[in-house]
């Protein structure tokens, strides 16, 4: 349900793409076959579901421009193309991976993108569509989608830093 | 052959490699700028764990996190 939320940012939509999987399940539970998990079998159906509620409500998301004009370049870089603040040393980030909280940080992040950033982000990283089929469902260029989600990424990597590592260094 | 990158066009290339190939030309001169500039390569070092992280997340959400059950 949570995955389902994040990536359609529309609780009546997920609620239905969470329901229209449920049911596909139940019709077709031989096409379980235990290979897998129950669990990863139930969120490979949901994709495409979540996939379908996108596609559905495509006309209705227009929001796609808009939402990003602030400069993110000018907050992060001198007139120079310095830096304005060096990145800073994540020391040995991997340790995090095994932690809970660390996911939770990572969703509250991605929460926090603006929207357009944060559905071009999540099909590409969770639903791994490919840049074709994003840049298809959405109706935007290539060269869009590259921006947004070089904006998504700039955005998650200071969220990651003020919310994680920022703390995880400030207390060692 | 113009191989002095700014910081900020280094970056710029940096994500874009992550959607699509970046030129040869461009390769080498990001490769020298990483070289000499401490805070690039940190930047290197945080897109490549952000990338691993984002899969760990992706493979814990979809198989042993715990998610709310919709009621």
């Amino acid at each position: 349900m949570r995955f389902a939320r994040t990536q359609l940012r529309n609780d009546a939509w997920a609620e239905d793409a969470v329901s229209e999987s449920l049911l596909a399940a139940l019709e077709r539970p031989q096409s379980f076959h235990g290979h897998s998990q129950l669990k990863t079998w139930l969120v490979g159906i949901l994709k495409h579901k979540v996939v379908d509620q996108l596609r559905r409500h495509t006309r209705e998301a227009t929001i796609l421009v808009g939402d990003d004009g602030e400069d993110l370049d000018e907050a992060l870089f001198l007139a120079d193309g310095h830096w304005r603040n060096a990145p800073h040393d994540w020391g040995d980030p991997d340790a995090a991976c095994s932690r809970r909280q660390f996911f939770d940080v990572l969703q509250v992040c991605c929460d926090q993108l603006p929207p357009v950033q944060a559905r071009v982000f999540m099909m590409r990283e969770w639903l791994e569509l490919d840049s074709d089929e994003i840049c298809a469902e959405l109706s935007i260029s290539t060269s869009n989608l590259w921006v947004l989600l070089h904006r998504a990424r700039l955005r998650l990597r200071d969220c990651l830093q003020l919310r994680w590592f920022g703390e995880a260094s400030a207390s060692a | 052959m113009k191989n002095t990158l700014t910081c900020r066009e280094a970056a710029r290339l940096l994500l874009e490699d992550e959607e699509h190939d970046i030129g040869a030309a461009e390769r080498v001169a990001l490769q020298v700028h990483v070289k000499i500039c401490f805070a690039c390569e940190r930047f290197v070092a945080q897109l490549n764990f952000m990338r691993r992280a984002t899969k760990a997340w992706r493979k814990h959400s979809e198989t042993d996190g715990e998610d709310e059950r919709p009621e």
